[in-house]
């Protein structure tokens, strides 16, 4: 190896770990300008500087994410109940190409998945299940990618808002399980209660029902204090369906704030 | 929330007077026995797309009360679909059997090779004092006239309505108060004739905001036995909308009929009457835009404010959540959804809904009549849903969707009837009322047709037989019919609104001319009083403007008055 080829391979290295610091500065710079304009409820401004973040590091849940979160509110502040769905075909379109320009981001991907279940709420019935089915789409191209515990976790729990009918818990089933494998080799975070909550809603919605209360069990031991594992765990028969069905109902908004996940990343 | 404080005094007096009257609400299904168990086809299509477009035209079971002979007993004329397939006219023996006369009147014809019948209403068009008959058809209409001797002739011809629409709902209201009834079609798809398909278009262009369907076409009563068309001048013709009902009422008492749009695929619309013989849309600001499947409009004042509110059916399933809409009326020409309040949402697949006071309560309850199509034990919902996520398929090309063949979709749907308790809430008793039955409802057509002073219903469904069921509530409270007739206003008193105070109730109705999806009601106003032995107060608004007392009004009795004269006596 002579000396011009490990001159090459050290500046790769200072350059491909500098890269990602340089990045990092404005995209940061432009994520906190756009948290004081959402603070500020200047949503106009907050949703350009979050896109812009996004833009300069696009593979950052929380950048992602909170644009997603701006946008949500500027169309509650702007029209009572969910919001119009033509107030979300910007974000949409936005992510569309965040994508294209990025195809092996796999967050991205994940978060163009959310922007359609931001949608849903707003949406008509059948207008739903095509949102809800493009999701899945974006879903399962961000899990072919990487396949991380929170795009195991959502698109899991997303099957499980299909009625029976389309036979998809099982699907569902399926992704919460690896999710949940993943996060038992991990250090425990707050969030890992979700796939105990979910993963027992799965068998539950499977017909599983020992299997599911076995689930919120083990959740309850690691999570003593989860209400809706508690709620889950108080309640049989047509009592838990009922509690049930109104978790999974599609008509009401899901929480995508992923949060949770990015601050304790 | 002023609402809701009046409701807090409210409530109590409710309570108390439903209380005084608590009947136990139940109804024997006579339809066989009664000879009206009219078995219902819909229409055949050919070639590749026929069965789907089957499955699209899968109503066009009606049924349409009103007293034809002038014996005092209301009659039944009931329509069939498919090719060649004969309409009927029950003729009402007095005794609650009924004669199919409907050869002998002249009036079985409408399904031909190109034509289907779909609706049928009676209205006096020339105020001769005698129901003429209107056949809608997915096709041109055809009117009767009573010729007054048990026979009918068709006089389409020279009516004027000779403009073709895919129609399945007709009102006939008189929306310029000139004294004549007026007709307004609901057409569903757009005008082509599907039985001569050239364009495989036809279908919704959106499943949720369609715009490509046939909208409404209004006719006015120019008196001579001729309509002219009046869509454009009175401010209908932008809707495009896939009409599947129309209501009229006066919602906002002005004294002109508004009208209330119940459409598939998209929003429902709301027109109210400018008093000159146009209308303005007013769906935004008076219900907001939605975006559900709106299947029936009926229209009461359920809860005793002395204004009129709106019920829609929409459809609800495991697939598809949408409640039916209870519109409250805010009295300021805004409407609220109070249907979850009221435990009116949930009635699976909606079809009919009708108002009617069966226990004589003095409030109104509701029957819903349900389910799409009961057939194999294959659900056609996860073959459907394929075709919905495709990405960029076009909804409305007939030859993309699957062939439903033997299976199921949305069936087997128990019927809701909800009692309404004070105006405030209603509780499903369809089982102990007994009339759970789980056949594919589609219209109601309300009558006391044994004239024993409850309401009865006949319930029609798509590809089965029709049901007729008696009422036979025990300790039901009390009652008054009023029979109205018009002198200056048209002669059905249509339009006509009855305010009628007893025992401690004030209480509004309207005579309406086809409310309800695929069928019309009595013309008789049938008020439960429950307890009360005497009637305080009536006061009739006729359309002509003429505001008149009654006095003498009996319990227990139909009550006959003509506009300006009183008691008939």
């Amino acid at each position: 190896m002579s000396y011009r080829t490990l001159s090459i391979l050290a500046a790769l290295f200072v350059s491909s770990a500098f890269i990602p610091t340089m990045l990092a500065g404005p995209a940061d710079d432009a994520f906190d300008q756009g948290q004081q304009a959402l603070a500020a409820k200047d949503y106009t401004t907050a949703i350009a500087k979050l896109q812009q973040a996004v833009q300069l590091d696009p593979d950052s849940l929380r950048n992602s994410s909170q644009l997603r979160q701006a946008v949500l509110r500027q169309t509650i502040a702007a029209h009572p109940k969910e919001g119009s769905t033509a107030d979300f075909d910007a974000e949409i379109a936005f992510f569309q190409k965040a994508a294209a320009d990025h195809p092996m981001s796999s967050n991205i991907l994940l978060n163009y998945g959310f922007a359609y279940v931001d949608k849903i709420p707003a949406a008509g019935s059948i207008t739903q299940v095509i949102l809800a089915n493009t999701a899945l789409t974006q879903f399962g191209k961000s899990i072919e990618l990487k396949p991380t515990w929170i795009a195991l976790y959502t698109r899991g729990n997303s099957y499980l808002y299909w009625p029976r009918v389309f036979a998809r818990a099982s699907l569902g089933v399926a992704d919460l399980e690896k999710a949940y494998a993943m996060q038992k080799s991990e250090p425990k975070k707050s969030y890992h209660v979700r796939v105990y909550i979910s993963l027992g809603d799965g068998y539950w919605k499977t017909d599983n029902i020992e299997k599911a209360r076995s689930m919120w069990q083990e959740g309850l031991q690691a999570f003593p204090d989860s209400q809706p594992l508690k709620d889950r765990l108080s309640k049989q028969g047509d009592d838990l369906k009922t509690y049930i069905d109104n978790v999974l109902d599609p008509n009401k908004r899901v929480d995508t704030d992923l949060k949770e996940l990015w601050m304790q990343s | 929330m002023k609402r809701w404080l009046i409701a807090l005094f409210v409530i109590p007096v409710a309570v108390f007077a439903f209380q005084a009257v608590e009947a136990k609400i139940h109804f024997e299904e006579i339809g066989a026995k009664a000879g009206v168990n009219a078995h219902h086809h819909s229409r055949q299509f050919n070639g590749d797309t026929g069965d789907v477009l089957h499955m699209f035209t899968s109503g066009g079971s009606s049924a349409a009360v009103g007293d034809f002979d002038g014996d005092g007993f209301d009659d039944i004329f009931v329509t069939d679909s498919d090719n060649g397939k004969p309409n009927h006219l029950f003729h009402n023996n007095g005794n609650m059997t009924f004669t199919d006369v409907a050869v002998k009147a002249g009036v079985v014809k409408g399904n031909e090779p190109k034509t289907i019948v779909a609706d049928a209403l009676w209205f006096d068009y020339d105020n001769d004092g005698r129901e003429d008959l209107l056949v809608a058809r997915f096709g041109t209409p055809i009117l009767y006239h009573n010729e007054g001797n048990g026979k009918f002739k068709d006089v389409s011809a020279t009516s004027g309505l000779n403009k073709f629409g895919n129609t399945i709902a007709v009102i006939a209201f008189d929306y310029d108060n000139d004294g004549l009834l007026d007709l307004m079609f609901g057409n569903y798809f757009k005008p082509v004739n599907l039985l001569d398909l050239k364009d495989p278009h036809v279908l919704p262009n959106d499943l949720d905001n369609a715009v490509n369907g046939g909208g409404v076409t209004l006719w006015r009563n120019t008196g001579n036995g001729h309509f002219v068309e009046t869509t454009e001048k009175a401010g209908f013709g932008k809707h495009t909308g896939w009409t599947l009902d129309i209501g009229h009422g006066d919602l906002n008492n002005d004294g002109f009929q508004d009208i209330y749009l119940a459409c598939d695929y998209g929003t429902d619309r709301i027109f109210f009457n400018n008093g000159d013989g146009t209308f303005t849309e007013k769906t935004e600001t008076a219900t907001g835009f939605d975006t559900k499947k709106g299947m029936n409009v009926d229209i009461a004042d359920y809860d005793n404010d002395g204004w009129l509110d709106i019920y829609v059916t929409n459809i609800y399933d495991e697939y598809m959540k949408e409640c039916n809409m209870l519109w409250h009326n805010n009295h300021d020409g805004t409407f609220t959804d109070v249907s979850a309040e009221t435990n009116t949402c949930i009635a699976g697949w909606g079809w009919a809904a009708k108002f009617g006071d069966f226990d004589n309560d003095g409030w109104q309850d509701l029957f819903v009549v349900n389910g799409l199509r009961s057939a194999g034990k294959d659900n056609y919902i996860p073959v459907l849903v394929n075709l919905i996520t495709q990405p960029g398929v076009d909804f409305s090309d007939v030859r993309l969707w699957p062939k439903i063949g033997d299976m199921t979709w949305s069936g087997y749907q128990k019927k809701k009837f909800f009692r309404n308790i004070g105006g405030q809430t209603f509780k499903e008793m369809s089982a102990q009322a007994g009339v759970d039955n789980d056949k594919d409802g589609r219209g109601i057509g309300l009558g006391d047709f044994d004239n024993d002073g409850r309401l009865d219903f006949y319930q029609v469904n798509a590809d089965q037989e029709a049901l007729l069921y008696r009422n036979n509530t025990e300790g039901a409270g009390n009652w008054v019919q009023f029979k109205l007739t018009g002198t200056k206003s048209n002669r059905d008193a249509i339009g006509a609104r009855i305010t009628l105070t007893a025992g401690g109730l004030k209480q509004i109705q309207e005579i309406n001319g086809g409310n309800g999806y695929a069928g019309q009601s009595t013309k008789r106003a049938h008020f439960g009083v429950g307890k009360a032995l005497k009637v305080d107060a009536v006061e009739i608004h006729w359309p002509s403007g003429l505001v008149q007392k009654v006095d003498g009004v009996s319990v227990n009795k139909l009550n006959k008055i003509t506009e300006g004269k009183g008691l008939d006596r």
